[in-house]
């Protein structure tokens, strides 16, 4: 039997059995859903981790009123260290000037002095740099009269790098979970479709129709299923993440220095795919266990 | 309608049937009966045989009324030929080949020489007549124009030519039973089985069907019609064999020799 007639079967079958199919879609949407939301909160944790990782930085602030002199001996100082790829001198006004700008908060608290933020020097670190390295330099740093408080943001990146651990561990659990729900919810259903074609299916052997092509139209509708599903759950995913990113974008921005994203082309596949494929499966397993021919 | 095929179809030696695709053909297999029971036993319950000892040899082109009283057997031979059951002793050569020896692969390919009509007619009430008479050569993987074409055909010989949307839970029984017929000859077999397919007809619809199977034998297709009607059957000089207590009589007087054996009176 080719493809294109079991296709054209598998139509048959999906039109006859509609509400059927709608309802484990409907099921199988809010796994793959809630599969794609890990997905999503890990690919922005991988890329806010990625940033600040890249950026590996540390904030000197500096004391109110420090002498340009003394800016730049500590920012020579800095930049012969070989960790550190450049220091930057950030005055009050620039640093209201980026707060105000990544904020998008300008007509609010435009009206904020500029002593109301701290001077500071920005310190670039190369990117393999130990975190007790980073930690030692900070110390030295400290010493100086000039410096006020030096944030390596070492507690910060822990903290985020155990959640990114945790967040993909969660992910590849619930992949397993929504593998499962695919095979059990579309094998269920393929078993409710084969009971009730037993009569098409029965004058089909009469025909003398192969066991393959008895077959073939429900593992075609079992993948349908799985694609089906996480495609609705893609495009519903995508709808919600632009409704929150509308609303919360400019916020998390200013908090994490992150626009955020959504699932690369390669994971919106992968999940197609794998839909289709889990689908696919589950159908073959339940017809190999319930449908006698 | 069964003139124009006749004329085509009289001088043709319907061909060799295989079992799978790529087997040569066997010139001589058409001058072999369609259809050989070699001394048949089948067994449902172990100390009574179903089928006894059966032996009976179809030519092509035969048209054959196997009758009995109910639970007889007939529906078994007819099973035992599609494959339905297995003999438990015995051959049956369709084509020369023992059926009993073939594996379930191979079952498929035999149902595809052979057309089968049942008395509750087992079309799919919620396809079309076309869908039903197509799942035939879909299976056979052939070209949707070409089994258009085929299934046109097949419904122009049965009386259901135009019918082919409409639904088939929509048809009478008569209009059903023709579809079944129409499903079992579009794939132009060696061999039809019809067991009791006017059983749930009533007498002029009975004939009607008789009428249609024996324009179908006329083409050169060898149908077994199993009936327990003896209206149908007296009203018509077909070869009869009868099965009786699970053994299969050859009656060469007709149906007038198996009345008189029924009553006891030796002929």
């Amino acid at each position: 039997m080719d493809l294109k007639t079991a296709i054209s079967r598998a139509k048959r079958g999906l039109r006859e059995d509609l509400r059927l199919y709608l309802v484990a879609i409907s099921s199988l949407t809010v796994a793959f859903l809630c599969l794609g939301a890990t997905l999503l909160s890990v690919v922005n944790l991988s890329e806010l981790a990625s940033q600040w990782g890249r950026s590996r930085r540390m904030t000197v602030y500096l004391v109110d009123g420090a002498r340009p002199r003394d800016v730049l001996q500590l920012r020579t100082l800095l930049e012969e260290l070989p960790e550190v790829r450049s220091a930057e001198h950030v005055s009050a006004s620039q640093a209201r000037a980026q707060f105000l700008e990544q904020a998008d908060l300008a007509g609010e608290l435009g009206e904020l002095p500029p002593d109301v933020f701290p001077s500071s020097v920005e310190v670039t670190l190369t990117g393999d740099v130990p975190i007790q390295r980073v930690t030692e330099i900070a110390q030295r740093l400290q010493r100086f009269g000039t410096v006020d408080e030096v944030e390596t943001y070492g507690g910060w990146f822990g903290k985020l790098e155990n959640l990114l651990t945790a967040g993909q561990s969660i992910s590849a659990l619930l992949a397993v979970l929504v593998l499962v729900c695919v095979l059990a919810v579309v094998g269920n259903t393929i078993r409710l479709a084969v009971a009730g074609r037993r009569q098409e299916i029965e004058v089909m052997k009469l025909c003398g129709a192969t066991d393959s092509f008895v077959r073939r139209p429900f593992v075609v509708e079992g993948a349908f299923q799985g694609f089906m599903a996480a495609l609705a759950s893609l495009v519903l995913l995508l709808v919600g993440f632009l409704i929150v990113k509308g609303q919360l974008d400019s916020t998390v921005t200013v908090v994490t220095g992150l626009h955020a994203v959504f699932l690369s082309p390669l994971v919106i596949a992968a999940m197609l795919v794998g839909g289709c494929l889990a689908g696919a499966a589950g159908s073959a397993l339940s017809l190999r266990r319930y449908l006698t021919v | 309608m069964a003139s124009r095929r006749m004329s085509r179809d009289s001088n043709v030696v319907r061909p060799f049937p295989f079992f799978r695709a790529g087997v040569r053909t066997d010139p001589s297999g058409a001058k072999r009966p369609v259809l050989v029971f070699e001394d048949v036993f089948k067994y449902f319950r172990p100390d009574v045989p179903t089928l006894r000892s059966v032996s009976l040899s179809v030519e092509r082109g035969e048209f054959l009324f196997i009758t009995g009283p109910s639970g007889s057997g007939k529906s078994t031979l007819l099973q035992l030929i599609y494959r339905q059951h297995t003999v438990d002793e015995g051959r049956i050569l369709f084509c020369g080949r023992d059926i009993a020896r073939l594996t379930a692969d191979s079952v498929p390919f035999l149902r595809r020489n052979l057309g089968v009509v049942f008395q509750d007619f087992r079309v799919v009430p919620h396809w079309t007549v076309f869908e039903n008479v197509a799942i035939a050569l879909e299976i056979l993987s052939m070209p949707h124009r070409l089994i258009r074409s085929r299934v046109s055909e097949a419904l122009e010989r049965v009386g259901l030519s135009g019918r082919g949307d409409d639904r088939t839970s929509c048809l009478s029984g008569g209009e059903q039973q023709r579809v079944a017929v129409a499903r079992a000859i579009v794939a132009e077999p060696a061999l039809i089985l019809a067991d009791e397919p006017t059983g749930n007809l009533d007498p002029h619809l009975a004939l009607d069907v008789l009428t249609l199977f024996e324009e179908i034998n006329l083409t050169g297709t060898t149908v077994l019609f199993a009936t327990h009607d003896h209206s149908l059957i007296s009203k018509r000089d077909h070869r009869l064999v009868s099965l009786e207590d699970g053994r299969l009589i050859e009656s060469s007087e007709g149906l007038g020799g198996w009345h008189t054996r029924m009553r006891g009176v030796a002929v």
